[in-house]
């Protein structure tokens, strides 16, 4: 198959700012974000109350959440789409099939890895933080607030970790989204479908697109950390 | 002179080996004292039941107001010199102003003043040693614990924290000293608790 060609094209529509194809990142970056913003602060919150406190049922717990990190989003899913779907619990917010399952299903996905990408950045902050600040008169709160912002790199991988995966994420998104042009059609989608109907420079230009988001995330990334050491 | 802390038939297990066990000891405010003893004596944990961050197996500790320990190897956060100095008074609620003077004057007794812009990671170990004395003298509480303040530093350090030290006695803070650097033993006008085998002589 000739690659040079449908390249070349990907990168004039990328040029051009062909509609289809800024829809589709446009609705990728913005359900992507609202996800993050909606689960990270109860997520961060458990995971760090799940690295720091014990409390029964806590093992258990975080057994489970890492067991929901290698659970295949396909599933995930379809849970969801059984939620919303008509005759659903859930189904009376005729949510299915808009950017809202979307960012219902992000939400989903997202959880466990902010979750234990937190516990990981926790249990790994210096004992010596929590106690410090509560010598010096902190309460339970404010010192837990304090071991959170000295671990700030660690718990921004977790959140960053989470963004990339949500935006790269395409069964969930495929399932209650349904794909739908001009509405529900992110990146990923669009990629598999383009792809299918052998449009394969609307697919190349789509994956670039997400390529440099995973490179300028971990780019970032990089540079905080080094500025900490 | 009176008793800021009593420590009333104090006894502590470390496993299944008694680690010590204090009849009666008296910590007179005012005062600077040295805690003395071999490693493993228990020292640490003493200082660390009189801040109540670990508990006693058995026995009556009493102290009047509040009692800050300072960690051998102190954590200074990732901020800045100041807001490090700020972060117990914040904690008290202490206003802005007032914070910030008397985080100025802890920047300044501690010697620091030249080092303000440099990340506290990034402080030698005698500084973050007289940052970390600096920020807790600023909350002037009753009683300071310091756990081996000269260890760990090079002889310019350990000069520069020894005066520090030598200033709180001037102060009349009261204050106990874990160590077993002889200099800081030898510093005059400090009492000297020794603890060893279980006991405070």
């Amino acid at each position: 198959m000739d690659l040079l060609e449908p390249t070349r094209r990907a990168f004039a529509l990328l040029a051009a700012g062909d509609p289809r194809l800024l829809e589709a990142i446009w609705l990728s970056f913005w359900t992507s974000l609202v996800a993050i913003a909606i689960i990270a602060p109860p997520a961060v919150a458990l995971g760090f109350l799940l690295a720091k406190r014990r409390f029964p049922g806590q093992r258990p717990l975080v057994v489970l959440v890492q067991a929901l990190l290698s659970f295949p989003t396909v599933v995930i899913g379809l849970l969801i789409y059984l939620l919303l779907s008509r005759r659903g619990p859930l189904g009376f917010l005729e949510l299915l099939f808009t950017p809202s399952a979307i960012v219902f299903g992000y939400v989903m996905i997202a959880f466990p890895i902010l979750v234990v990408f937190t516990i990981s950045a926790v249990q790994g902050a210096d004992p010596r933080i929590y106690e410090t600040a509560r010598c010096l008169g902190a309460g339970r709160v404010r010192a837990s607030a304090t071991t959170l912002w000295e671990v700030r790199f660690g718990v921004a991988a977790a959140v960053v970790n989470g963004f990339g995966r949500v935006i790269s994420e395409v069964g969930a998104a495929i399932m209650v989204g349904g794909n739908i042009e001009g509405l529900t059609r992110n990146i990923p989608t669009a990629i598999a479908l383009e792809t299918s109907k052998g449009d394969f420079a609307q697919g190349i230009a789509l994956g670039m697109v997400l390529m440099v988001v995973a490179l300028g995330v971990n780019i970032v990334l990089a540079l905080l950390q080094g500025r900490l050491r | 002179m009176s008793e800021l802390a009593v420590l009333l038939g104090v006894r502590k297990r470390f496993g299944d080996r008694l680690l010590f066990d204090i009849e009666r000891l008296a910590i007179e405010e005012g005062r600077s004292y040295v805690l003395t003893g071999p490693n493993g004596a228990g020292k640490t944990t003493l200082l660390r039941i009189l801040a109540g961050l670990e508990r006693a197996d058995a026995g009556e500790v009493r102290v009047r107001g509040a009692a800050v320990y300072v960690h051998q190897h102190p954590y200074l956060f990732h901020t800045s010199l100041r807001h490090n100095m700020e972060y117990g008074l914040r904690c008290r609620g202490v206003p802005a102003a007032e914070r910030r003077r008397r985080a100025e004057e802890a920047i300044a007794w501690a010697g620091l003043g030249a080092r303000r812009g440099t990340p506290p990671a990034n402080l030698s170990g005698g500084e973050k040693q007289r940052a970390a004395l600096a920020r807790v003298r600023a909350l002037r509480p009753d009683l300071m614990l310091l756990d081996e303040p000269t260890s760990n530093l090079d002889k310019e350090g350990r000069a520069q924290t020894l005066a520090l030290l030598a200033q709180l006695r001037d102060e009349r803070r009261t204050v106990i000293v874990a160590c077993h650097d002889q200099e800081v033993i030898a510093l005059s006008g400090l009492a000297r608790l020794h603890l060893d085998e279980g006991r405070i002589q």
